[in-house]
């Protein structure tokens, strides 16, 4: 592997839910960034946000280490869970919450349902 | 740059996406002029896509493989050339 390759994997193996974004949590520089970053912080989630603006071999790195073109990319214990259309798909569907359950992360419930009630 | 002109991206995106998944339902929309003086945005428009599409194919794929799929029908060389893309995918 590449050495952002190895940074990466070490980062998404000791990390439990880490975000690669386009700035960072407190603030975002991109629409998609900012709207995953929020659905995290809404819902109480602890995660790790990597600003991949800061590191041109990580902005790159990323998109071969998950062979996915796009920023940002959402990592819950090692796995590639997607970005965010798929994020916030999975916010709506329940299955995010399901995921949580799954891995054993923690996150605020309540959160999520007004999230899902504000968007039914 | 218009729709009309046959090498612009709102065509390259269409004619990819309808080779590989022969879709019943394929809206491409160029989104850019909501972004103006966003980061990515540039004039003529074409930076920023939201795709909606809706084929049999994607029956039994978990969303990670439909946008993979989607990704691979527009190819690199393309995406390359977008900004920010929008994939809302279904059967």
């Amino acid at each position: 592997m590449t050495d952002a390759k190895t940074q990466i994997d070490e980062t998404v193996k000791s990390n439990d839910v880490v975000l690669y974004m386009k700035g960072t949590k407190e603030m975002p520089q991109c629409g998609f960034s900012s709207r995953v970053a929020g659905v995290l912080n809404y819902m109480g989630v602890q995660f790790s946000d990597i600003n991949v603006l800061s590191d041109e071999n990580i902005r790159q790195g990323i998109k071969d280490y998950s062979d996915w073109p796009t920023i940002p990319q959402l990592y819950v214990k090692g796995e590639f869970i997607g970005g965010c259309d798929i994020v916030t798909e999975m916010t709506i569907s329940g299955e995010l919450d399901t995921l949580f359950d799954d891995k054993g992360v923690a996150y605020n419930k309540e959160a999520a349902d007004k999230i899902r009630e504000a968007n039914s | 740059m218009t729709h009309s002109n046959p090498t612009s991206v709102t065509t390259q995106i269409r004619q990819r996406l309808e080779h590989a998944f022969a879709p019943h339902v394929l809206d491409v929309v160029d989104d850019s002029e909501s972004h103006r003086g966003h980061a990515g945005f540039r004039e003529g428009g074409e930076s920023h896509f939201n795709v909606r599409i809706r084929a049999g194919i994607f029956e039994g794929q978990s969303r990670i493989a439909r946008h993979r799929a989607v990704h691979d029908a527009l190819g690199a060389d393309l995406i390359s050339q977008i900004h920010a893309l929008s994939l809302d995918i279904g059967t």
